[in-house]
């Protein structure tokens, strides 16, 4: 533990960088919170006229393209029954493309698995399950408001306004969640750092815990086993049964919106006579979507990992680095949520026009 | 590694990741093609802006969800009256998507006026005027179509999408459209991804810029 015994300078140092990164962190998010706000007026135009470039134009291109072609093979398929087929396969290719957007739950489901110290497995599979969500939302949606009740758009509309708005406020709640829990072991982690006799407490604290997570050690977390374990949750809330309602909560704050692009395939579908068409290619779009999802939150654990490494976890500076990326990532759902909730943020915003 | 470096290595790696998880990028679900026509009054002056915009085939389709018809398939204008109004009403919540400037003033529209939908070619489309507060008579009139968050795509018609009605003589007039994705997508520009503020343009990048310019 060279750490602890430096310098009250290196302490210093890594207190400050640990501030320095929740505060980017935040910086961030909230730069991004007030970046997008479609209730704002007009925007000066950019001198140079920007032009939308790179990976994000390709994938902006390519996903309007898949969508674009979705309502034709549709049609296409009232005559043509293997034109359904043509139908699954670029669902599938609008739904890898599509979740590369808001609004599909990458940053909610990514930050979370950061925050709660998560495993890149179950990382993927609360990304299917949140997109299997996702389009059973959607198609229920459709199935009582319009096939059902016949309902307009704008009824429908508003239906899904409505859940939006729960959606966004279980974010924030589970945000805020994440936030009271982590803030505990950041401060903790914070407490550590402190001159000797804090430190004797707190590796009192250490021992106390250990056992406690030695079940880390099942997930390849070797380091988690001893990294001073300063995190808030209680033992219950880690993995196992407690751990997986934990994850139902995820699943549930990211799923229970669907997304609008879904709705509208199926209200097409329904008005061509192929609802059925619609449900298929829905849950076909959510396959997809689960994918691009899946691959950024591995992506995101990953890069904790690699995080964990070069901080040195085992180290007291490195404890404080991981409880402070932990407590950002959470406080990062919460302004998620928050931004969404008040207007701050547009994620895929419902089109009632 | 010292530990001063490890920190600020994995500090810069978790400011990346958070601010990848949070670059967020809006996509369209609507398509827009739109046919505007700029009004003006008999002494020269700009006294509004009428628009047609025709919506895509699976918005339209959604849009006429649930509305009853005497003909199954057939929309008349009073069948689609309400709808007309709910459009218009809730397109006040976004300015309509019509930025104008007068020789670089912001100007302000009134409530929209003769608006109605039409159906054709499984298409809907929604035409409303919008009058300008106060008329102006400006050297210069630029004029933005677009939506600054991107939900809608916005897109000028093939073939005269502007028309000024009545406008003096010696009238010029200028069109800039968005450049579109495919062709612009080999140009990696990096403002899109780090520039200060990237996304508070983001739908700027696809406006339809019209510019008259008068003696």
């Amino acid at each position: 533990m060279p750490v602890r015994f430096e310098s009250g300078l290196a302490r210093t140092l890594v207190l400050g960088v640990a501030a320095v990164a929740v505060v980017l962190a935040f910086d961030g998010a909230v730069h991004l919170l007030m970046a997008q706000n479609p209730f704002g007026g007009p925007r000066p135009p950019a001198a140079a006229e920007p032009q939308i470039g790179g990976i994000v134009g390709w994938i902006l291109a390519r996903q309007s393209e898949f969508y674009r072609e979705i309502s034709a093979t549709i049609r296409a398929a009232k005559s043509d029954g293997s034109a359904v087929w043509t139908l699954l396969a670029i669902s599938f290719a609008y739904g890898i493309f599509h979740a590369a957007g808001p609004g599909h739950g990458k940053a909610v489901i990514s930050s979370y698995l950061v925050a709660s110290q998560e495993t890149a497995r179950r990382g993927i599979v609360l990304s299917f399950a949140s997109a299997l969500m996702q389009s059973l939302v959607a198609v229920v949606i459709v199935a009582i408001c319009a096939w059902l009740l016949n309902a307009t758009a704008s009824t429908m509309c508003n239906a899904e306004k409505m859940i939006e708005i729960a959606s966004y406020a279980l974010i924030a709640a589970f945000g805020a969640r994440l936030v009271w829990t982590k803030g505990g072991g950041f401060i903790r982690a914070l407490q550590v750092q402190r001159p000797v006799p804090a430190m004797a407490a707190a590796q009192q604290y250490h021992r106390d815990h250990r056992h406690d997570h030695d079940h880390d050690d099942d997930h390849g977390h070797v380091d988690d086993a001893h990294d001073g374990h300063s995190h808030g949750p209680v033992p219950s809330e880690l993995e196992g049964p407690g751990g997986w309602r934990r994850g139902l909560a995820a699943i549930l704050t990211v799923g229970v919106r669907p997304c609008s692009g879904a709705i509208l395939v199926l209200v097409f579908a329904l008005a061509q006579g192929l609802f059925w068409a619609g449900i298929a290619a829905t849950f076909v779009m959510g396959l997809g979507t689960a994918i691009t999802v899946a691959t950024i939150a591995v992506i995101a654990v990953s890069a904790k990992d690699v995080a964990r490494w070069l901080s040195g976890a085992g180290e007291g500076g490195g404890t404080l680095v991981m409880r402070g990326i932990e407590f950002g990532a959470a406080g990062l759902v919460l302004l998620l949520g928050a931004g969404l909730l008040f207007g701050y943020l547009a994620a895929e915003r419902v089109t009632c026009l | 590694m010292s530990v001063a470096a490890r920190c600020r290595s994995s500090l810069l790696l978790a400011g990346l990741l958070m601010a990848g998880n949070g670059l967020a990028q809006a996509h369209p679900h609507v398509w827009i093609t739109a046919v505007s026509e700029l009004l003006y009054a008999p002494d020269g002056s700009i006294s509004g802006v009428r628009h047609a915009w025709t919506f895509d085939d699976m918005f339209s389709t959604y849009a006429l969800q649930g509305i009853e018809t005497k003909q199954k398939g057939v929309y008349s204008r009073e069948e689609l009256g309400s709808l007309a109004q709910t459009n218009v009403e809730s397109l006040h919540e976004f300015a309509f998507f019509t930025f104008a400037k007068a020789d670089g003033k912001k100007q302000k529209f009134n409530e929209p006026v003769d608006y109605y939908l039409e159906y054709k070619n499984t298409a809907l489309t929604l035409h409303f005027t919008l009058p300008l507060k106060t008329p102006v008579k400006p050297k210069e009139l630029v004029l933005e179509v677009f939506d600054p968050a991107f939900f809608i795509d916005f897109k000028l018609a093939e073939k005269d999408p502007v028309k000024l009605v009545g406008a003096p003589e010696g009238c010029q007039m200028k069109l800039q459209r968005p450049s579109d994705g495919t062709a612009s997508a080999q140009k990696l520009n990096e403002q899109t991804f780090m520039g200060d503020g990237a996304n508070a343009n983001y739908g700027a990048m696809f406006a339809n810029k019209i510019t008259v310019e008068c003696p």
